[in-house]
């Protein structure tokens, strides 16, 4: 409970961060999306159940900031979260590179889940010719943003020293030389 | 069958789930004018945060700009920096509150010409994805507000109201792509409907034989029941035509210049 307490409220300060800060120094297309790195982190951070309610509960605080209809990114954060869970358990997911990498993923997998949705059931055909040209620049943006958050995770984790995930395997790399 | 379904629970669990949250999104999307509880909560708790946001950003924004880009200049020369430093914070000051004075002026001819009553409302968020273009205004139900009021500025058009709460709402943009707004061609009453494409908008249904140029100005038709007739939405920027096909293909710049957005007026009532 304390740690959905805690992704909700990061969520939340993300979501203010994308509607009233990040507003004042990028366009739109090159505003990175916080919201997306979160529902990553916490589908292969996480244990199934909190990642789906998680995943869900910031799909609808994205909804509340964006775009008209509520029910849109829960959908898109759900598919995520559930696709994220089937690929994290073939995959080495405390190296960062790859992390990086499913977060470019995500990002492409979100984009097309948004264009399919708004394109099927709310009728916004211009959608996609405002959706596909802007994914270079949002892949750019999410990739330097979760980059910069996983150096800020990294170095929290150091600080509190708390040696769970990633943590523990830069600090046993550290140590026993792996 | 039991083994199955013990063994592809989570999984079963999961697509039902999916499933329920796009009934969800389209059940919401069939009931646009409504604001639900969910969104209303969120609304209430942002607007605090995001009108202090706004409000450190400018005062911030203040403070860089009347004293700490002048440290420079200070080492460079003292003596005339403590002459001029209080004199030009306010001139600073005083160029801002000119030229917002200016902008509340248009807005205020805008309104006299309007001839409907409306309501001042300041810009304190912008939407958080890339792809809708939202922006969320620091009036709400309290200031007298609804769904589907209209919102202008002093250059045009710039939406309606699609979700609100005590002391915020959410504008939907003209160029937002599930935006359409009932248009007609200022010169010759061409009639057609300006669909949002992110930066600027389209003319679409505009008959291949419709007299349309470049520089004409499109605006609201009144048909649509929500913006009020004879309101500015564009210049014609582009036209095309095929060989075949009922339509022409007209590309509109909008007169509002969206990223410098910061005081609207929503309009609440009726003719006068």
């Amino acid at each position: 409970m304390r740690r959905f307490l805690l992704y909700l409220l990061i969520g939340i300060f993300f979501a203010l961060l994308q509607s009233s800060v990040l507003p004042l120094f990028f366009e739109p297309n090159w505003r990175p999306n916080l919201i997306l790195i979160l529902v990553l982190f916490l589908s292969f951070h996480e244990g199934l159940p909190l990642a789906v309610f998680g995943g869900m509960v910031l799909g609808a605080i994205q909804d509340s900031f964006c775009g008209p209809s509520l029910g849109l990114y829960v959908s898109a954060d759900l598919a995520i979260v559930m696709l994220t869970k089937l690929v994290a358990e073939q995959l080495n997911v405390e190296s960062p590179p790859l992390l990086l990498l499913l977060v470019a993923a995500g990002t492409l997998v979100q984009n097309a889940l948004l264009g399919f949705f708004l394109t099927a059931f709310a009728d916004t055909e211009p959608v996609i010719s405002i959706l596909l040209p802007a994914i270079p620049q949002q892949l750019l943006a999410n990739l330097v943003f979760s980059a910069l958050l996983l150096v800020v995770y990294l170095r929290l984790l150091k600080w509190f020293g708390y040696r769970g995930g990633l943590g523990s395997l830069l600090y046993q790399g550290k140590h026993y030389g792996h | 069958m039991r083994e199955l379904f013990r063994r592809y629970k989570l999984l079963l669990l999961a697509v039902v789930l999916l499933m329920a949250t796009v009934l969800l999104y389209s059940y919401n999307l069939r009931h646009k004018s409504t604001t639900t509880f969910f969104e209303r909560a969120v609304l209430t708790f942002a607007e605090p945060f995001q009108s202090g946001i706004d409000q450190t950003v400018d005062a911030v924004r203040n403070v860089w700009k009347n004293y700490l880009w002048l440290v420079d200049a200070r080492q460079r020369n003292i003596e005339l920096l403590k002459e001029n430093r209080e004199l030009k914070a306010k001139l600073l000051q005083v160029e801002e509150i000119s030229l917002q004075n200016q902008r509340l002026r248009a807005l205020l001819g805008f309104v006299d010409d309007l001839d409907r009553p409306a309501l001042p409302a300041q810009v304190i968020g912008e939407d958080a994805s890339n792809w809708a273009r939202t922006i969320v205004i620091d009036k709400g139900t309290k200031s007298g507000l609804r769904n589907g009021l209209p919102v202008v500025a002093a250059e045009g058009v710039v939406g309606r109201i699609i979700k609100i709460s005590q002391n915020s709402a959410r504008v939907l943009l003209i160029t937002d792509a599930s935006s359409a707004v009932a248009a007609l061609i200022q010169r010759t009453r061409t009639r057609g409907v300006a669909r949002g494409q992110g930066q600027d908008l389209s003319v679409e249904y505009a008959l291949r034989t419709a007299d349309i140029e470049v520089g004409d100005l499109l605006v609201t038709s009144g048909m649509g029941g929500i913006f009020p007739k004879g309101l500015p939405l564009g210049k014609v920027a582009d036209i095309e035509k095929g060989q075949f096909g009922l339509f022409q293909q007209v590309k509109v710049e909008t007169m509002v210049d969206f990223s410098h957005l910061e005081e609207v007026l929503v309009i609440v009532g009726e003719d006068q």
